[in-house]
């Protein structure tokens, strides 16, 4: 035990030696330590973290005194021990920085104003300048210190003022106004930050100052403005704005103008990242309304060529593109000819960002899809393609070259310009040729011989109405037949070929006829298997018109006795001169009308009914009704009682100022017949009201288009969807059907 | 013009009998298409009260939906049930396939499938029958079941008890919903 002791005792004594040993440097007696313990203070004094007020060390100690203690501490292995104990005391200080931090921030959050944050960094870059040891001192030391000082620093700083630093740092950008400059770069600013850290720790912070600063006035200059593409300018306005900005954080230390575009690139070519990506966002945001601008929006569609180069962003555009035109073009309330022009469009556009066409096939098929499903998209295609469109322009380009329809044939391996399909291609892409418009609309059917059909009708229609044996407008309908067989073909359009042969061979035959006995009618004699069905009602003219139709085809069939002549006298119109006791009225009239006034010719009042069976009553009562109303609001007839007409020899003494009281007297007589005009056309629609009660009882409710096409099951059905509506409005009036939200039911029992 | 334009349009027979189920020649299901939109008519403007039975789509003739009230006087009073309809492509020399809708519970349905035990369905199909007899006879078999052939034999048993069956009856019976179509 004693010897432990003894061995411990001598250890420690030997310690102790050996430390006296080095801070006495073998000085005689203790004049070394005490040598040494002056040289500690003065260090310690010297680095001593300080206030700002108090007066500077060098205030106390010549250079050459402090640097000799520190030789001294140096030699004595000391150092380590010093800076312990210096960052200690920096430790104890920091709550006063901290308490300044608080102050500061605490000043800007009351007044919003950034010059106080900017104070605050100036005043803290005092504090770390303060504190900073000596050059002298040696990198240890001087790195120990900024460390310490920073994560202290660091821990210190609030939310508030991470967001007040955000806001110094935006308010240093260059104005959004081109007029004015930007503030005056303030190198001071940026030169504290770096000191301080503040650029490393809040890189991400100063970089989405520079990103919403470009959002930002992309938005506020290129939001609306597609005519012009306005990459090339905003690409102007970084070089002369951001870049410079972007240089004082980037770029101080650099020495040359290549040094700085070295620097720069990176981080440059990240910021014009965003901008296009911006501008593709802003573009992609705006496309359906670019679609309807075009072509006046073809700047703003170059520009989006040029970003989903840059962004890849393509899959975005067209699924924006597709909910916009779900939601804005594909439902009942737009218009077939508006939802073909706005395709028409945007097959032009997406052809010019995409010219493969991928962009394009996915964004066309639900419209494709949803216009197959509409009845009138033939019509309006077929009609546009004659040129028959009373609404404005176009949807064919006049400079488009008229070409025939192109198949959508075979891909052609052996073409030395194939180029494989777009990776983003589905796997039912068509590589369509960039095909001409006309081609892709009718590429919507499946077969052209819809068109061809429909062409037919539409030709009938307008041939049937030409009245006065118009050339001119034959004619026209010849040419248009021509442009359009180099598009279908010579075969397809045959049959409209014998239909406008009929129109000149009806004139030639009308000659021969007049020429053997003159005639006051001139028919216009069609080829039955050629033209398409034609409603046949059967109305036999009375009195003299019959008279006229017998004599004439007594004629025909001498001419052209192989042929046996069928009038359809509703389709034609009658030019009469009605002499009465005091006037003489002059009139184009349908022939129904002109046959009742005939037979007012007989006797003065009529009964309809008698009426309708005197021209054979296969005459509905509501075009009855129509006709004899015609008369009536041209003064000649005049409705007793309902159904019952009186024919007016003399015209019926009217007071002066007659025009607006007759007026009045018309709608009041429409109004007294209305009732009458609904309940014949709900007799004439009690079949159809079968079979709606019928869908209606099985298959729950059902929306009025619903209803329009079920009724396409009913034989001879020809409604119009308005007439269906005032229909089923009359069987609610009659509790028969109840609706809600535009859904038909049955009236629950 | 209105009225022209409509009757020159091209008719929509030969479209809705396209789009019906394949079968062996386009003049075959024309003619198919053609009987049941005959039937369709017929039934129409009959007034057999109680039954009812429409196409469930205008393109597609071949499947339709039907309606039977239960006869006064019988268990199955003031309900309605609804059935489905499918015509075969070789109808009506084959009997068409109907199920009912709303669970009905009958000694000769199957209150699970809907499936129905009627002789007429099966082998004594013939084609001079038509959907509307076929639905007179369902509403007819509702209050007349061949409870000798029960394919629900718990019904079946409970037959001569109509008060219970009445219970059994409401508790399997739900309306379907209004927008079935």
């Amino acid at each position: 035990m004693m010897m432990a002791t003894d061995a411990l005792r001598a250890q420690v004594a030997a310690k102790w030696q050996e430390s006296f040993t080095r801070l006495n440097q073998n000085e005689p007696g203790i004049v070394g330590l005490l040598n040494f313990s002056q040289a500690w203070n003065i260090a310690r004094e010297c680095i001593r973290p300080r206030g700002l007020d108090e007066p500077d060390h060098s205030a106390l100690y010549d250079k050459s005194t402090f640097q000799a203690s520190f030789e001294l501490l140096n030699k004595c292995r000391r150092l380590p021990i010093l800076l312990e104990s210096f960052l200690e005391d920096m430790r104890k200080r920091f709550p006063v920085i901290k308490e300044e931090v608080e102050r500061y921030t605490l000043e800007y959050e009351r007044t919003a104003d950034t010059s106080f944050i900017l104070n605050l960094i100036f005043r803290l870059l005092q504090w770390y300048k303060r504190w900073l040891p000596m050059q002298e001192l040696g990198a240890t030391l001087h790195s120990a210190f900024v460390l310490s000082f920073q994560t202290q620093l660091f821990s210190a700083l609030t939310p508030t003022f991470v967001r007040g630093f955000k806001e110094l740092c935006a308010s240093t950008l260059p104005s959004t106004d081109p007029e004015t400059d930007g503030p005056a770069p303030n190198v001071e600013m940026w030169k504290a930050f770096e000191t301080l850290g503040l650029l490393d720790r809040y890189e991400n912070i100063i970089a989405s100052v520079g990103y919403e600063h470009i959002e930002a006035h992309v938005v506020a200059t290129c939001t609306g403005q597609w005519s012009v593409s306005m990459l090339g300018q905003l690409r102007k306005w970084m070089t002369d704005k951001v870049v410079p900005w972007m240089l004082l954080m980037y770029a101080r230390n650099a020495t040359s103008a290549d040094d700085a575009r070295a620097m720069l690139q990176n981080v440059g070519s990240r910021f014009d990242f965003h901008m296009a990506k911006t501008l593709c966002d802003l573009r992609t945001k705006e496309i359906f309304d670019i679609i309807i601008d075009y072509p006046d929006s073809s700047g703003a569609l170059q520009d989006l060529k040029e970003c989903l180069h840059r962004v890849d962003q393509r899959a975005f555009l067209v699924h924006t593109l597709r909910k916009a035109n779900h939601k804005r073009l594909l439902h009942p309330g737009a218009d077939t000819r508006l939802i073909l022009s706005q395709y028409v469009a945007t097959i032009k556009c997406l052809r010019l960002i995409d010219p493969p066409g991928v962009l394009l096939f996915k964004v066309a098929d639900p419209v494709r899809r949803y216009l197959r499903g509409r009845l009138d998209t033939i019509r309006c295609i077929v009609s546009n393609l004659v040129g028959d469109d009373d609404s404005g322009d176009s949807l064919i380009d006049e400079s488009e070259p008229i070409q025939p329809l192109q198949q959508s044939d075979l891909e052609d391996f052996t073409d030395p310009n194939w180029e494989p399909e777009p990776v983003d291609a589905g796997p039912d892409f068509r590589a369509n040729k960039p095909s001409d418009v006309i081609s892709t609309l009718v590429s919507i059917y499946d077969s052209k011989d819809l068109f061809v059909k429909e062409l037919q009708v539409l030709l009938a229609q307008r041939l049937l109405a030409i009245a006065d044996d118009n050339t001119e407008k034959v004619e026209r309908e010849r040419r248009n037949i021509e442009i359009l067989k180099i598009r279908f073909g010579e075969a397809a359009l045959q049959v409209c070929e014998v239909m406008l042969k009929d129109m000149t061979d009806s004139k030639r035959i009308d000659g021969h006829v007049q020429s053997q006995k003159t005639s006051i009618i001139h028919p216009t004699i069609i080829s039955k298997h050629f033209w398409p069905i034609l409603e046949a009602t059967e109305i036999v003219m009375p009195g003299q018109f019959r008279t006229f139709q017998e004599e004439y085809t007594k004629e025909f069939s001498a001419f052209k006795p192989d042929k046996k002549l069928r009038w359809l006298p509703h389709l034609g119109t009658v030019k009469l001169e009605l002499k009465l006791k005091d006037r003489t009225v002059e009139a184009d009239v349908p022939p129904l009308e002109a046959a009742f006034i005939e037979l007012f010719s007989q006797q003065d009042v009529w009964n309809m009914d008698e009426l309708i069976a005197h021209v054979g009553s296969s005459v509905d009562r509501t075009a009855a009704l129509k006709a004899l109303l015609t008369w009536v609001d041209m003064g000649i007839l005049k409705e007793l009682t309902e159904k019952t007409f009186k024919l007016l020899e003399v015209a019926e003494i009217v007071a002066a100022g007659a025009r607006a009281p007759r007026a009045v007297t018309n709608s009041a007589v429409e109004l007294l017949s209305a009732p009458g005009v609904q309940q014949q056309q709900a007799e004439q629609m009690k079949v159809y009201w079968k079979f709606i009660e019928g869908m209606l009882t099985n298959l729950g409710s059902l929306s009025i288009d619903r209803i329009q096409t079920m009724l396409k099951l009913a034989p001879g059905y020809d409604q119009t969807i308005e007439q269906l509506g005032v229909f089923m409005e009359a069987a609610r009036l009659e509790e028969l059907v109840v609706v809600r939200d535009g859904m038909w039911k049955l009236t629950p029992k | 013009m209105e009225q022209v334009t409509s009757s020159l349009a091209p008719p929509r027979a030969p479209a809705s009998s396209k789009s019906g189920p394949a079968s062996s020649s386009q003049s075959g299901a024309g003619s198919v298409a053609k009987r049941l939109g005959n039937e369709l008519m017929t039934l129409m403007m009959s007034s057999s009260p109680g039954i009812s039975a429409f196409p469930k789509t205008d393109s597609n003739l071949f499947d339709w939906m039907g309606t039977i009230e239960g006869a006064s006087g019988t268990v199955y009073a003031g309900l309605t049930f609804k059935l489905s309809i499918q015509f075969p492509p070789n109808y009506p020399y084959v009997a068409p396939t109907i199920k009912f809708e709303t669970p009905c519970y009958h000694p000769n349905v199957d209150i699970n499938t809907g499936t129905i035990c009627l002789d007429i369905l099966q082998d004594k199909w013939s084609a001079v029958y038509s959907v509307q007899t076929i639905l007179i006879s369902l509403q007819s078999l509702l209050g007349e079941p061949n409870n000798a052939s029960p394919l629900n034999s718990d019904a079946a048993a409970l037959w001569n008890n109509q008060d219970a069956f009445k219970v059994h009856l409401m508790r399997h019976y739900r309306p379907l919903k209004e927008d079935s179509a």
